[in-house]
């Protein structure tokens, strides 16, 4: 009770008077605590774990020093994952910021029909990426699936998509595209929804065509919201696992391997913890790096000031 | 212009079941018999639901997924909560700091962590167990950190006159910050539902036993073990998937603009 006479602010929690000082401690304490077990110290033990030799079971894991990270950089199937991860990335981003632009432009206006139409677009994001890799399975499987289906009804062949190396990895970045076009778009309804009327008022005055006010003014002014999406979508990218494992377990031929799926694979099938390990922490730099970049641009707060 | 809006409104539903078609008519497949389905009739049926749940255990998939993605929910707002009022109401000796601790796991990839969390879980004798898929999900950095800043759009005053009272800082945060603050939890509760939901990598790595898959494991399974092209039993799998959808697509049509918001917010701050 002598602590009320500290300060006139600690008379405010007189109840609590014993331990005002440490009340929001341990109003963060459990927040904390998972955060230190389930996140900050996991990267530590990655890190130590990297220079180990280990495989799960074997009582000892001896100090090997930098040898797991010469042999994943030594690697055919780290290249491999490396650069089909950027393919991915290369092709997907683009894909989906230029389609999600256009139809955010389209259903920018608060009309009946946009906000049907961004619910349907918005729906996939939210379902179940398991059930996604699924049903994508039927859509592309050879003999009884609606893309061949489709392709018979035009009288073309039927396409091995899944068995195909260069096909299957096009398949995943279309499901991926499907996936995630409705976040994009709704990101981007929001940052066109913050250029001001008036920009688009002048350009038409001053007899802007439509797709000259949409390339001179609509576009520069949504930089912002697309160097956000970029990040965003890059870094979904270098994550892409479970339509991999679900659909394709990297196959055909290690033509759809990538990165976390390979980690996935050294250190959950293989059980070679060390190297996983050090695949961990590579993909954390890149990552890391990424992430960076985004919280400058989400921190610059131009993103829906434009 | 009225019929103008309704042509671009059938427009728009027309586009939507274009671009839903592939799960639309996976629904529609699941109630249709296998033998149908590849002889190009259609016999109605609720076979395939009685077989993904009496065969394939797929009721014990939802109770574990309701029960998993229910207690991650619950125990991820509570923390984030009290952590997030702390944060925005009280002046303490490090707070920015672990502020920054807290914000900064939005940018550390989960996968980093999936080796070491395997090995503290093995350690702890909580694999396969529910703690085991509980437990590493229950820190949201991002709950915490979009709780709090709504807290901080809360005047202050009504705390004070809560203090006033003899309230202590507990009572407040259940009697006027919770109350208040309620469109934000449940906007959180729902991302936080959501994201455990379907969540995929953590169940495959912390369980092997089958009483305990969720869903999403569940129906992985079902389509691994299944695989024969040609003879794979579509309308069954199609069945499982629709399980682990629906309860999804309901939340969906009943809260659109409050996921929608969440997620946009995401991006905002």
């Amino acid at each position: 009770m002598f602590d009320q006479a500290v300060g006139d602010v600690h008379c405010r929690f007189p109840v609590e008077a014993m331990s005002p000082k440490l009340t929001p401690y341990l109003l963060v304490a459990p927040l904390l605590a998972f955060i230190a077990v389930f996140t900050y110290i996991p990267i530590f033990t990655s890190i130590d774990l990297s220079f180990r030799s280990w495989n799960f079971m074997s009582p000892d894991m001896p100090f090997v020093g930098l040898d797991n990270y010469a042999r994943l950089l030594g690697s055919q199937s780290f290249w491999n994952s490396m650069s089909v991860t950027t393919i991915f990335a290369v092709v997907s981003v683009p894909l989906r910021l230029a389609l999600a632009l256009a139809i955010a432009s389209y259903l920018k206006r608060e009309a009946a029909s946009s906000r049907v139409l961004r619910g349907a677009l918005f729906l996939p994001t939210i379902t179940s990426t398991v059930s996604i890799a699924v049903v994508f399975s039927w859509v592309f499987s050879t003999d009884y699936g609606l893309a061949n289906a489709f392709l018979s009804a035009l009288g073309l062949g039927k396409m091995p998509w899944l068995q195909d190396p260069t096909l299957a990895l096009l398949v995943l970045i279309l499901i991926n595209t499907w996936k995630q076009l409705g976040y994009d778009v709704i990101i981007y309804i929001a940052g066109l929804q913050a250029v001001p009327q008036e920009l688009y008022d002048a350009a038409a005055i001053d007899g802007g065509k439509r797709w000259q006010v949409f390339r001179r003014v609509t576009v520069p002014l949504i930089m912002p919201t697309t160097y956000f999406l970029l990040v965003v979508s890059v870094i979904e990218a270098f994550q892409v696992f479970t339509i991999i494992n679900v659909m394709t377990r990297g196959g055909p031929a290690g033509a759809t391997d990538m990165l976390v799926h390979l980690l996935y694979r050294t250190g959950f099938v293989l059980f070679d913890i060390g190297t996983g390990s050090a695949l961990a922490v590579i993909l954390f730099a890149l990552l890391i790096v990424l992430a960076l970049l985004k919280s400058r641009i989400v921190g610059s707060k131009v993103h829906y000031e434009a | 212009m009225k019929l103008k809006d309704k042509g671009l409104s059938a427009l728009a539903i027309a586009a939507g079941i274009v671009f839903l078609s592939p799960v639309l008519y996976s629904i529609w497949m699941s109630f249709q018999t296998a033998q149908s389905y590849y002889t190009g009739g259609f016999e109605p049926t609720l076979g395939n639901y009685a077989t993904a749940i009496g065969q394939y255990n797929f009721a014990r998939y939802l109770f574990n997924s309701l029960l998993v993605s229910g207690l991650v929910t619950i125990a991820g707002l509570a923390v984030a909560t009290t952590a997030a009022f702390a944060f925005a109401r009280f002046d303490f000796k490090g707070r920015d700091l672990l502020f920054g601790l807290v914000v900064a796991t939005l940018m550390i990839p989960s996968h980093i962590t999936l080796i070491p969390n395997y090995l503290t879980l093995a350690r702890a004798g909580l694999l396969d167990t529910y703690a085991g898929l509980v437990l590493p999900a229950i820190s949201n950095g991002f709950a915490a950190f979009f709780l709090r800043q709504y807290i901080r759009g809360i005047p202050k005053a009504l705390d004070e006159a809560a203090y006033m009272d003899g309230a202590t800082p507990l009572q407040v945060l259940w009697r006027v910050i919770v109350p208040i603050s309620r469109p934000a939890i449940f906007s959180m509760g729902l991302y936080i539902f959501l994201g455990e939901w379907n969540n995929y990598i953590w169940p495959l790595v912390a369980v092997g036993k089958q009483d305990l898959y969720t869903l999403q494991l569940g129906l992985a399974r079902l389509y691994s073990i299944n695989p024969g092209e040609g003879l794979i039993d579509w309308p069954l799998v199609m069945a499982a998937s629709t399980i682990t959808i629906l309860p999804v697509l309901f939340g969906f049509f009943l809260v659109e603009r409050h996921l929608v918001r969440g997620i946009t917010m995401g991006a905002v701050k």
